[in-house]
């Protein structure tokens, strides 16, 4: 604590230190001065008033100097700075006299006079729940500080630091005892005042409140204790649930998140599957207006291809009828694999591998199987010819004349 | 001579400083004095300054006159229902009546304490003993503060003190009782979970279904219009074949018929058995009829 600190009385006053030193000083003095003194009323008897000895008459000028210097001294001694934000209270025979600002100033020595200097303008802080380690830069709990009960009968861990400053340097210095626990008292109560009627999640969930309401609250109390102090900030530094069910409460918070987390997925489902939806249904309809348009067009198209044809068979039904009929036939005979079979003839004994026909058929070469015939045409059937396009007449042929009896 | 003058000199210095010292007092603003004059009080309402005394007759007695401290140590009281409770108090007095206080507690801060302690435990109690804990935390805990404190200060005037103010500084529960409430507080937290995710899951469910819910009336609705626009192409088809056709239904079901045969038989591995009696060979077995 430094010398000019609240709390701390004149004696540490450098000033004070000067005036010890005099002290000693003035010793020295004062032995001297026996000495001259006896030489000062030896010379005044003997020499009478006017003819004064040489002597007696340095020697009294001695002593009035000596006198001088140490009335000098002592009213020296009442000089004191006072230095940026503080305030010299000073005491007249231990009533309060006046107040001084910044400046070198001046008091009746002692023991007239004496002053008391207040740093009005330094910001103190004081720790509820904790204390920093200005050394080490930690913190060291204090759970009997900072555990407290809610409204809801649930228990809570709170540090708070609490900041102040002294707004009048007299009503502290003179209204109240040990001013510095008398605050940290007060901030305990206060803390635990509003807590105690607030439940837990609203401590978590307004901080700003319960703060402010501290605040507030200690400001009152020290109020009407006149400790002569200004409660500038109150801060949570921290708010949480005990050790003890810390897990618990982190479990609720991550629910808190799974909660929205779960909404957010749905929320991306529903994102991901109305558009596709919405496009499947443009693509129905505009499926369904394509197939409308082009059956209508086919239909068109057909109608108007029949009635040409239409047109003109009325004018020869006989030869167009047969016409139409060979080419359709021409058409149908000429793409597709055909098995002649002369059934008047009764040959029950017919076999066709149909299976292997229609393979061959696929794989649109010779066909290579032995027609299943009957023994006597074994030796009738010459080499097939081979070749893609002829394959299928000559197989026809072929059939033909082996199948015919 | 000049001896016995430097001796008669001093002795003055000291009795002019024994004589100021013994007649001459101080009050600092911070103290009360009282003066007893032979064991009579004489005065006790100085105000801080500078005051006289008779020499050596009238003895001083100091006290401080600022707001004093007592903090009591944490008190086991029970509640209404039963339950204890640790409470944690101070109390901030001033003297108010130096006199009294010198008569009844002897000036002496510890004994001013003790009493303090006595009354403030007492008013403390009954009012906890009334009360459930949650108004001991909570709710009464102002009204508690109240009451306590001037009911002590009402008891304490009578040794001169001024009860300033009774705050509950703490207010505990037990440990063991801790430990409950830690149970209990643990509980709690997992049911909001619990009912947290829960709520999670309903709000997600209800979002699915309901994009669902929207999928499927759009789809079925694009069906319905889908059908109908193609029920309505049919349906134009038709109108157009059935004109085109009845203008020669015998000639049209040939011609389609045709175009039936063409169509359903045109790959390869269709296989057709066929009959030469059929009428399209009926040249192949002879040029003439």
């Amino acid at each position: 604590m430094a010398w000019n600190e609240p709390g701390s009385s004149g004696d540490k006053d450098p000033w004070g230190r000067r005036k010890s030193a005099g002290g000693s000083d003035l010793d020295q003095i004062v032995r001297r001065l026996q000495q001259k003194l006896a030489g000062l009323f030896g010379g005044r008897k003997g020499g009478g008033g006017g003819g004064d000895l040489g002597g007696g008459r340095a020697s009294g000028i001695g002593a009035g100097l000596i006198v001088t210097v140490a009335l000098a001294v002592w009213l020296l001694s009442g000089f004191y700075i006072v230095q940026q934000g503080e305030r010299g209270v000073v005491l007249r025979f231990g009533k309060q006299a006046e107040v001084t600002e910044v400046g070198l100033r001046w008091h009746l020595p002692l023991p007239l006079e004496k002053v008391e200097k207040v740093n009005v303008e330094k910001v103190s802080t004081i720790e509820i729940g904790y204390r920093s380690n200005l050394r080490s830069g930690g913190k060291t709990k204090v759970p009997k500080e900072a555990l407290m009960l809610t409204e809801d009968e649930n228990i809570i861990e709170i540090e708070f630091a609490v900041q102040y400053k002294i707004k009048d340097a007299t009503e502290f210095l003179f209204q109240v005892r040990d001013q510095e626990t008398t605050i940290t008292q007060a901030t305990e109560s206060a803390v635990r005042e509003v807590v105690g009627r607030s439940s837990l999640d609203y401590v978590f969930e307004n901080r700003k409140n319960v703060e402010l309401g501290v605040k507030e609250q200690l400001q009152k109390i020290l109020d009407s204790y006149r400790v002569g102090v200004l409660i500038q900030a109150v801060e949570m530094q921290r708010a949480q649930p005990p050790e003890e069910v810390k897990a618990a409460f982190d479990d609720a918070v991550r629910a808190r998140e799974d909660r929205e987390r779960l909404k957010n997925e749905a929320e991306a489902y529903a994102n991901d599957v109305i558009p596709r939806a919405r496009g499947a249904a443009a693509r129905m309809l505009q499926e369904a207006e394509g197939y409308k348009a082009s059956t209508v067009a086919r239909a068109e198209g057909d109608a108007r291809r029949f009635s040409a044809i239409a047109g003109e068979y009325v004018k020869a039904p006989g030869v167009t009828r047969e016409r139409l009929y060979i080419e359709t036939m021409e058409q149908v005979y000429s793409n597709t694999t055909k098995i002649f079979v002369d059934q008047k003839a009764g040959n029950n004994l017919l076999y066709l591998p149909l299976d292997k026909l229609v393979r061959g058929a696929m794989e649109a070469g010779p066909v290579t199987a032995t027609p299943p015939l009957l023994s006597d045409a074994a030796e009738a059937v010459p080499p097939l010819k081979s070749g893609a396009t002829g394959g299928s007449r000559s197989r026809t042929d072929q059939r033909k004349r082996t199948n015919t009896p | 001579m000049n001896q016995s003058k430097l001796i008669a000199l001093l002795g003055i210095v000291l009795v002019v400083v024994l004589t100021v010292s013994s007649t001459v007092y101080t009050v600092d603003e911070r103290e009360r004095v009282i003066v007893v004059r032979l064991g009579e009080v004489l005065r006790y309402d100085d105000a801080p300054g500078v005051h006289l005394k008779l020499p050596f007759l009238d003895t001083l007695r100091y006290f401080d006159s600022r707001v004093l401290t007592m903090d009591a140590d944490a008190q086991p009281f029970l509640t209404q229902e039963k339950k204890y409770v640790l409470v944690d108090s101070y109390v901030k007095w001033r003297i108010q009546d130096p006199l009294k206080y010198f008569l009844t507690v002897g000036g002496s801060e510890s004994g001013a304490r003790q009493r303090l302690e006595q009354l403030t435990n007492s008013g403390l109690r009954d009012e906890v003993n009334k009360r459930p804990v949650k108004s001991v935390v909570s709710t009464d805990r102002a009204k508690i503060m109240q009451i306590v404190t001037a009911a002590a200060d009402a008891e304490a005037r009578k040794f001169g003190i001024e009860v300033v103010d009774v705050r509950l500084q703490r207010v505990d529960l037990p440990d063991e009782v801790s430990q409950s409430v830690y149970q209990r507080m643990k509980a709690e937290r997992s049911r909001i979970a619990n009912e947290l995710r829960a709520q999670g899951a309903e709000a997600a469910e209800k979002i699915r279904a309901e994009a669902e819910r929207k999928r499927e009336i759009m789809l079925a609705d694009a069906y319905r219009k889908g059908e109908s626009m193609r029920g309505e192409g049919d349906a134009r088809a038709t109108a157009i074949y059935g004109a085109a056709a009845g203008k020669a239904p015998e000639f049209y079901s040939l011609y389609r018929s045709l175009n039936a045969y063409k169509e359903s038989f045109r790959k390869k591995d269709d296989i057709m058995i066929v009959d030469p009696s059929a009428d399209f060979f009926r040249y192949m077995k002879k040029p003439s009829r």
